[in-house]
Order: structure tokens, then C-alpha cells, then sequence
């Protein structure tokens, strides 16, 4: 997660660095370049409701954790590493509604390992958004998100939503990159086939 | 590597797009897909999901949460330079 700035404008390592020797508008200039990112990432990894409480605990440890910040990888991607572990433990804390297996939208094949839906069943979520309301698809995404287990939420969310690298997920979650690659494959599965649902096809 | 099936191709899908199949694999993946509506329409959707899910979570910093967290640093902020 880097930001796009202006020459004229500190990098974020640069903002790091004097917010770490003690200057503490670079540290208000941080929350500001990444408050609205670290605030999504906290709604898709938990709710919104828990997202303000996540918001606050990132930047209070990233706080805390400044100095400890070596440049060896983006401040932005350190940062979201640390905005992870705060929504997972957020989440192991909070009561919350088991998650389920959406085993039922996977596709489906014939006994010769052959598609059963028509090419125009199969391609039917890729205009999901075309064919459903938005508020609609809103809501029912974020449901559908709280309902994925939580091994494929986290890395799809990291991967595919907040559009890190597999290398960055796979630190992040401290798992393989090849793991990494399973669990948002079978997400990405999941949540095609229930697109096709609610775009209207079994 | 001989012909693969829809099912094979799904399940190869993920690591053919990131790159780390073996030559001949990725060959007979592209392959069959080219050859396969079901698949080309089905690799399209599985393409789309990620965009499609990535605009409808897309949440809004609300302004009550962003001044909340401006206070929360600000008590911070002084706290160290109390301290």
C-alpha cells in the first residue's frame, strides 16, 4: 500500500522517520494520508461497527511501534500489517457469528470433469453489478463476507480487496505464498458462484 | 502435457494467473480455455469477482469516526509530550 503524492509532498517513509525523531504534525499527517484506507480494510476484515474501534487501536500501535519501522518494506505495507493483527484480534475478542462454509456455490461438473452450466450461466457474475442495485450488492457482499471462513476472508480481503501482493499477504497472515494463492482461489470460487446466484443463476 | 479437463483448469486457474505454473501447464491451460466456451466464460466471471467485490465493500471514512480518531490522537499526542 503506497500513496501517490506529489513530488512537493514527504514520502511516507519520509513522514515516518521525523515522526518517529518526536514530530508530531508527520505523525498527524500520517493518520490523515491513511486513515480512510486502514478504515476499509477494518470494515471488510470485521464490521462496521467494530471498524472505528480497529481504526484507533492501528494507529496507537503503529504509535508506539514507530521507531521500530526500518524501511525494509513500504511504511504503508507495515502499516497494514499491523492494521491486520489489530482487526484479527479484534475479531478473536468479539463475539461473533460462526462463519459458514459456502461450499454450495462452487462449480459443478459431469463425470468427465466437464462445466454443467452454459457459457451464458458461467459468465452471468460478471455483470453482477450491472444487474443488481447497488445498495443491494453492498449489503449482500458484505454479508457474504462475514460468512466466508475466516482463513479464505483474510487473505481474499488482503489480496484481492485491498489489492496487496501475495508475497505482502502471505507476511502479513505469516503463511506460504502458495497458501496465500489456495485460499483466495477458493474464496474467489465461492463468491463468483454466489454472484451468479444473485445475479439469478443456480 | 496432454489435454485438460474444465475441472483441471479450474483448479489451476489461481496459479496460472499468478504466473507459477510450469510452461507446459500454463500452455495447456491457455489451450483449453481457447478452445472452451464454458471456461472462457467461466474465467471471466472469476476475473470479475474481485473487481465486483472490491467497489461493493469500498466503505467511507464517516465524518463522526474521523473526528473521533482526530481527538484519540491528539490525547495521545500529549500524553508523550506530557510524559
Amino acid at each position: 500500500m503506497s500513496t501517490n503524492v506529489s513530488t512537493s509532498e514527504p514520502s511516507d517513509e519520509m513522514l515516518a522517520a521525523r515522526a518517529a525523531a518526536g514530530d508530531d504534525s508527520a505523525f498527524e499527517a500520517i493518520v490523515e494520508r491513511f486513515q480512510a484506507r486502514v478504515f476499509r480494510l477494518a470494515c471488510r476484515l470485521t464490521t462496521e461497527t467494530d471498524a472505528p474501534d480497529v481504526l484507533q487501536e492501528t494507529f496507537l500501535q503503529a504509535y508506539r511501534h514507530l521507531s521500530s519501522f526500518r524501511g525494509e518494506s513500504q511504511f504503508g505495507t507495515w502499516l497494514y500489517r499491523i492494521a491486520t493483527n489489530a482487526a484479527l484480534m479484534h475479531r478473536r475478542t468479539s463475539a461473533r457469528r460462526p462463519s459458514e462454509p459456502l461450499d454450495a456455490f462452487l462449480p459443478r461438473f459431469d463425470d468427465h470433469g466437464k462445466h454443467t452450466g452454459t457459457p451464458a450461466e458461467l459468465q452471468v457474475a460478471t455483470r453482477a453489478d450491472e444487474l443488481l442495485d447497488r445498495q443491494f450488492l453492498a449489503d449482500k457482499a458484505r454479508e457474504v463476507l462475514a460468512r466466508l471462513p475466516d482463513i479464505y476472508r483474510d487473505a481474499f480481503v488482503l489480496k484481492d480487496l485491498e489489492e496487496l501482493s501475495t508475497a505482502d499477504v502471505a507476511s502479513a497472515l505469516e503463511i506460504e505464498p502458495a497458501a496465500v494463492r489456495q485460499r483466495v482461489h477458493r474464496a474467489r470460487l465461492m463468491l463468483r458462484g454466489y454472484l451468479s446466484d444473485l445475479a439469478g443463476v443456480k | 502435457m496432454k489435454e485438460i479437463a474444465c475441472l483441471t483448469g479450474v483448479e489451476l486457474l489461481m496459479d496460472y494467473l499468478e504466473g507459477v505454473l510450469p510452461t507446459d501447464v500454463h500452455a495447456a491451460l491457455e489451450a483449453h480455455v481457447a478452445g472452451c466456451a464454458r471456461c472462457a466464460a467461466f474465467v471471466a466471471s472469476y476475473c470479475a469477482t474481485p473487481r465486483i467485490l472490491r467497489e461493493a465493500t469500498a466503505a467511507t471514512l464517516p465524518d463522526d469516526v474521523e473526528a473521533s480518531l482526530k481527538d484519540f490522537v491528539q490525547r495521545l499526542l500529549q500524553k508523550r509530550s506530557k510524559s
